[in-house]
């Protein structure tokens, strides 16, 4: 009697299996997610799906621990997670385009008033050199110059939401430059 | 007899059910209950921890909330490869408690750090735009060096970045970007101010030169000009009283009274027009010539060169002018005063030989100036 109770415990406590491939699949769909730098694009959305994540694995492990197993519910849910986990990736894909874009934009605006304010520059009246307006605007020129290659290498680098934040700011100190710099030769009869 | 023998039989098989459901029942009742409670706890605190971004603002404890809680998971799915009654959850259930706390106190400790960020990162963006706008107000065309100016056009672009990263609500961006931006404004700001203040310790002997200027002009009734170089004005005075009040354009080096010949800086003392050229008698529309340098003038100059503060080959200055052509919005000139044509008219009208012309830093005192 005794070796039929334990056949049949044995029987019934290994009649489901973990949904292995539905967990690595929702596992890697996650982890692209994240190498697509979801966290950093779509931060409450990955956070939601690695929450759900976990409390699928936490609804897996205390089945797993009861003598009558079913995963079925599991498995679904993480068929949902691994196709939303693909969407995450594809909108960040989508957003990071954005933001590339945004970058790119910046970045070539920007480049075109760095050559105006070249041209402009050199206008300013002559016997000027070394005047304290003129040393402002130096410093200036070699801070956006700067600023441009840092924001370049990011870009490069992929880095584009660090790029954005950096060329924002560069792109309205070479704005301001630039008006300055028309406003001195406006104001000495200079054209330009 | 036969039919007591199934009785019997029956009896028995009933037992041996009641036997075997019993025992399921005490079986089942001693296999121990898995930690779903207290890992699903955890769960929801590690979330509430990263909706409050303790992964950024109390990042040791969030890494500890969620190193414990991956222990609980790995402890429970380790104790459900034993047999089942010989599972021990306790310490599964243990590290899920100790997650759960600790995930608690990040979301509490990362709400406390974002708002105290959030005051200090405001506060500091206030204070250093502050500082930005004194430097606008005190120090547009003050001939600072290139490297103080080179560290404020830094100090500008990161106060700038910082504001954006804050605007978006990234307070320890914002907040790195404020502190390297401090560093680099406050710095150059102070040292500006130094040398502001040093430049001002002469301000009381321009005090007594601009009264005397004004005094002479009351007692006389006739015109007087005060040239106050900081605020690049002109003022125009008759019978003590301003007149008249123009822009002007100095020499680029005009903090400092003038040394020697080719400094190009506007000279400081109590002078007197001289001479007037009109159109045609000199190269800037009109001009009129003061009297530099006067006996003072001479005086420092020798003093200079006899203590080697100047070189022996060193010449003094001369031919010191307020002329026209001014007007292009910034300090051009050798040291002359430049005014433009329109304005220049006007003083040159007034202007007799012998007129009172006080060049002076300023005719307002250091802490007079913000207002």
């Amino acid at each position: 009697m005794g070796l039929a109770v334990i056949s049949m415990i044995v029987v019934l406590t290994s009649c489901a299996k973990k949904p292995q491939a539905e967990i690595d699949a929702a596992n890697a769909a996650i982890e692209a997610a994240r190498t697509a730098e979801a966290a950093a694009y779509l931060p409450v959305e990955f956070a939601a799906l690695q929450d759900s994540l976990n409390a699928v694995m936490t609804a897996i492990t205390a089945k797993d621990s009861k003598l009558f197993k079913n995963f079925n519910a599991e498995a679904a849910r993480l068929a949902e997670i691994t196709t939303l986990a693909n969407t995450v990736a594809a909108n960040v894909a989508a957003r990071k385009e954005e933001v590339k874009t945004e970058v790119s934009g910046l970045l070539t605006s920007i480049k075109t008033v760095i050559a105006e304010n070249a041209v402009l520059i050199p206008k300013l009246p002559r016997g000027k050199e070394g005047a304290a307006v003129i040393e402002q605007i130096k410093a200036d020129v070699a801070t956006v110059d700067a600023a441009v290659a840092e924001a370049q290498s990011l870009f490069d680098n992929g880095s584009y939401m660090d790029a954005l934040n950096k060329i924002t700011a560069a792109k309205e100190k070479a704005d301001g430059l630039n008006a300055e710099v028309k406003e001195v030769l406006t104001k000495a009869r200079i054209r330009f | 007899m036969r039919l007591k023998k199934k009785y019997i039989r029956i009896i028995m098989c009933a037992a041996i059910v009641i036997v075997v459901t019993v025992a399921g029942f005490v079986l089942a009742s001693l296999i121990p209950d898995p930690p779903v409670e207290q890992v699903n706890a955890a769960r929801i605190a590690l979330s509430e921890a990263v909706s409050n971004d303790a992964h950024t603002y109390s990042k040791n404890l969030y890494s500890d909330a969620k190193s414990l809680y991956d222990s609980a998971m790995t402890s429970w799915q380790k104790e459900n490869l034993r047999f089942i009654w010989f599972r021990d959850y306790s310490r599964a259930a243990e590290f899920a408690g100790m997650s759960e706390q600790k995930a608690r106190q990040a979301a509490r400790i990362s709400r406390n750090n974002m708002t105290d960020l959030n005051i200090l990162v405001g506060q500091k963006l206030e204070k250093l735009n502050h500082i930005a706008g004194q430097i606008d107000l005190r120090f547009d065309g003050y001939p600072l060096s290139s490297e103080v100016w080179s560290r404020i056009s830094k100090g500008r672009m990161l106060l700038r970045e910082s504001e954006l990263a804050y605007r978006k609500g990234d307070f320890a961006q914002a907040k790195e970007k404020v502190d390297s931006s401090e560093f680099l404004l406050v710095d150059s700001y102070e040292k500006a101010i130094d040398h502001l203040e040093g430049y001002f310790a002469s301000f009381p002997k321009w005090k007594q030169w601009v009264d005397r200027t004004i005094r002479e002009s009351r007692q006389h009734q006739s015109y007087a000009v005060i040239i106050d170089k900081y605020s690049r004005k002109c003022f125009v005075y008759l019978g003590g009283i301003k007149k008249h009040e123009y822009n002007v354009e100095l020499g680029k080096n005009w903090v400092g009274d003038k040394r020697e010949r080719g400094d190009k800086a506007t000279p400081e003392g109590m002078y007197r027009v001289v001479r007037k050229f009109g159109i045609g008698r000199t190269k800037y529309h009109k001009a009129l010539l003061i009297d530099y340098p006067n006996e003072t003038d001479k005086a420092e100059f020798r003093k200079a060169v006899a203590d080697g503060t100047l070189p022996a080959t060193a010449r003094i200055g001369s031919l010191i002018e307020i002329h026209g052509d001014g007007g292009k919005g910034y300090d051009w000139t050798e040291g002359c005063i430049a005014l433009t044509n329109e304005e220049m008219d006007v003083v040159y009208r007034i202007a007799r030989e012998g007129m009172p012309v006080t060049i002076v830093g300023s005719t307002v005192s250091l802490d007079k100036l913000d207002e």
